[in-house]
């Protein structure tokens, strides 16, 4: 059987060093196999596994309620170590539920006529050897610890004199001497708010640039076309307003080139994508230009009647909202929401508005 | 006068007994129990019977054993009766149902008799035909 081919030999000792729960498992095969050989010998020719392993299972809580009750009994008798009539005892105590031979002369003092210990003799002498099939090994294996070597193993004197020398030695020296660690940084808090701001700054300079040369290659990509039908005139009005025609704040920067207002895209400007792009950062640096000369003419023209954008997408209607440049001027610091739906592309330039200010303010407010 | 011999004859049965659990004692350490000594030893003293006797570690290997050897007979008998109450049914059954297989069935009801109360588990997954096969068993 499997675990008896286990079981075998002592040269690989090493195996039965189990842990607790193998000793377990262990001692339950062994029971296993051992029911099994008693049931073959009683005439079973097979087996199901459930049954198995119940009866190895109820052959083992025999054996600890057998030491348990004899165990009790030595107590009682005021004894640690069991004997013979304590285990006798616990077997009759085991025979309780379903009665035994000579159950009214328990109480004579004559151990040998207790009907557990007749029957079991009979048993011995009625019933064949069958010894275990394989050797077993004394189990559970405990393994031997590894001590630590002591000063005295190892040939050391200890460090200290109050430390016994049958104690475990020391690890080496430099795994636990303290050594002592300077921070030889030294840190200036206003020096390094003053990094940090100039980091910070660098930072958005670089993202206004990134900006606005995106701006400069949507713009030209753009293909906007002015609605036909819109007269001269107010295309005039709403192209003097238009965010598009203004020049960027800082005029060693590159050109945006100027864009028409689209009033409404034409078809055949579906496919063109960078639209978006362009439309996302306009805003920006109109703000810019709007938060740097701020008061230099605050109303001039508005127009009489709102154009209304309609931006189409692969046909379908992404958003049509009627441009409302009053209210944008008269925040004139802050971008109205030009595209409301489009609640992203707000977020943007929400951000790249942030930006643009606090860098703004950053450079004011540093040397 | 009668009392004393009675008493008399109570010191010698006590004596007969006393040699008769000696001997029986004795005899055990010749015999050799299925169960093995070293499962009994482990599981006695797990459960903190302590005894560095070996003969009365033998004496509840064997205990143990007869215990078993009662249940497993039992389970026989009623393996033995169910088979022929079927085959009184089919007359014309297999030679293969008349192997004598230790199942569940058989088991529970003959360890209810002992007190122990067993179900089926349900995890166990026993085909009717489990322990049929000869050459599966045998080997």
């Amino acid at each position: 059987m499997s675990d008896g081919g286990k079981a075998e030999g002592k040269s690989d000792e090493e195996n039965y060093s189990v842990i607790r729960s193998g000793a377990n498992h262990f001692g339950r095969e062994i029971s296993r196999t051992a029911v099994a050989q008693v049931c073959e010998s009683i005439g079973f020719e097979g087996f199901n596994e459930s049954a198995l392993d119940s009866l190895a299972d109820i052959a083992i809580r025999y054996v600890c309620d057998l030491g348990k009750t004899s165990k009790l009994y030595a107590n009682v008798a005021g004894r640690a170590e069991c004997n013979v009539f304590d285990v006798i005892q616990g077997l009759e105590d085991l025979c309780m539920p379903q009665g035994f031979s000579g159950a009214s002369e328990i109480y004579t003092d004559c151990l040998m006529s207790s009907g557990a210990i007749r029957e079991i003799k009979d048993y011995v002498e009625k019933a064949d050897e069958v010894p275990f099939a394989q050797p077993v090994p004394q189990f559970p294996v405990i393994r031997e610890r590894k001590m630590i070597p002591s000063f005295l193993q190892i040939g050391e004197t200890p460090a200290s004199k109050h430390i016994p020398a049958w104690l475990p030695a020391f690890p080496d020296l430099h795994t636990y001497v303290r050594t002592p660690v300077w921070n030889e940084r030294v840190s200036d808090p206003r020096t390094d708010k003053i990094e940090l701001a100039r980091q910070h700054r660098k930072a958005e300079r670089s993202l206004l640039s990134l900006q606005q040369r995106l701006l400069c290659n949507g713009s030209s990509v753009a293909a906007t076309s002015a609605e036909p039908d819109v007269d001269g005139h107010k295309l005039e009005v709403n192209k003097m307003e238009n965010p598009f025609l203004s020049r960027p704040s800082l005029a060693g920067e590159v050109d945006v080139s100027s864009v028409t207002l689209p009033a409404k895209l034409s078809s055949d400007a579906h496919k063109e994508k960078h639209v978006s792009l362009l439309e996302t950062f306009a805003p920006a640096i109109e703000a810019m230009k709007d938060g740097l000369d701020s008061g230099s003419d605050g109303e001039k023209i508005l127009p009489e009647k709102r154009t209304s954008v309609f931006l189409e997408f692969k046909g379908k209607k992404v958003f049509g909202e009627p441009l409302d440049l009053r209210i944008r001027k008269k925040d004139s610091g802050r971008t109205a929401a030009w595209f409301r739906p489009e609640v992203e592309k707000d977020d943007k330039r929400r951000r790249v508005e942030f930006i643009l200010r606090q860098s703004m303010e950053n450079q004011q407010e540093l040397p | 006068m009668n009392g004393q011999s009675s008493h008399q004859q109570q010191n010698d049965g006590r004596h007969d007994d006393d040699a008769a659990l000696t001997d029986f004692l004795a005899s055990l350490m010749d015999y050799t129990p299925t169960i093995p000594d070293e499962l009994v030893e482990h599981y006695l003293a797990k459960s903190g019977f302590q005894c560095p006797d070996v003969r009365l570690t033998r004496l509840v290997a064997v205990a143990t054993q007869k215990f078993i050897a009662d249940v497993a007979t039992d389970a026989l008998h009623q393996c033995k009766a169910r088979q022929s109450s079927i085959i009184k049914d089919k007359r014309d059954k297999q030679q293969k149902d008349k192997r004598l297989i230790l199942t569940m069935e058989d088991l529970s009801k003959a360890l209810g008799e002992y007190g122990v109360n067993v179900k089926h588990q349900e995890y166990y997954a026993d085909s009717p035909s489990a322990g049929l096969d000869p050459a599966s068993r045998d080997d």
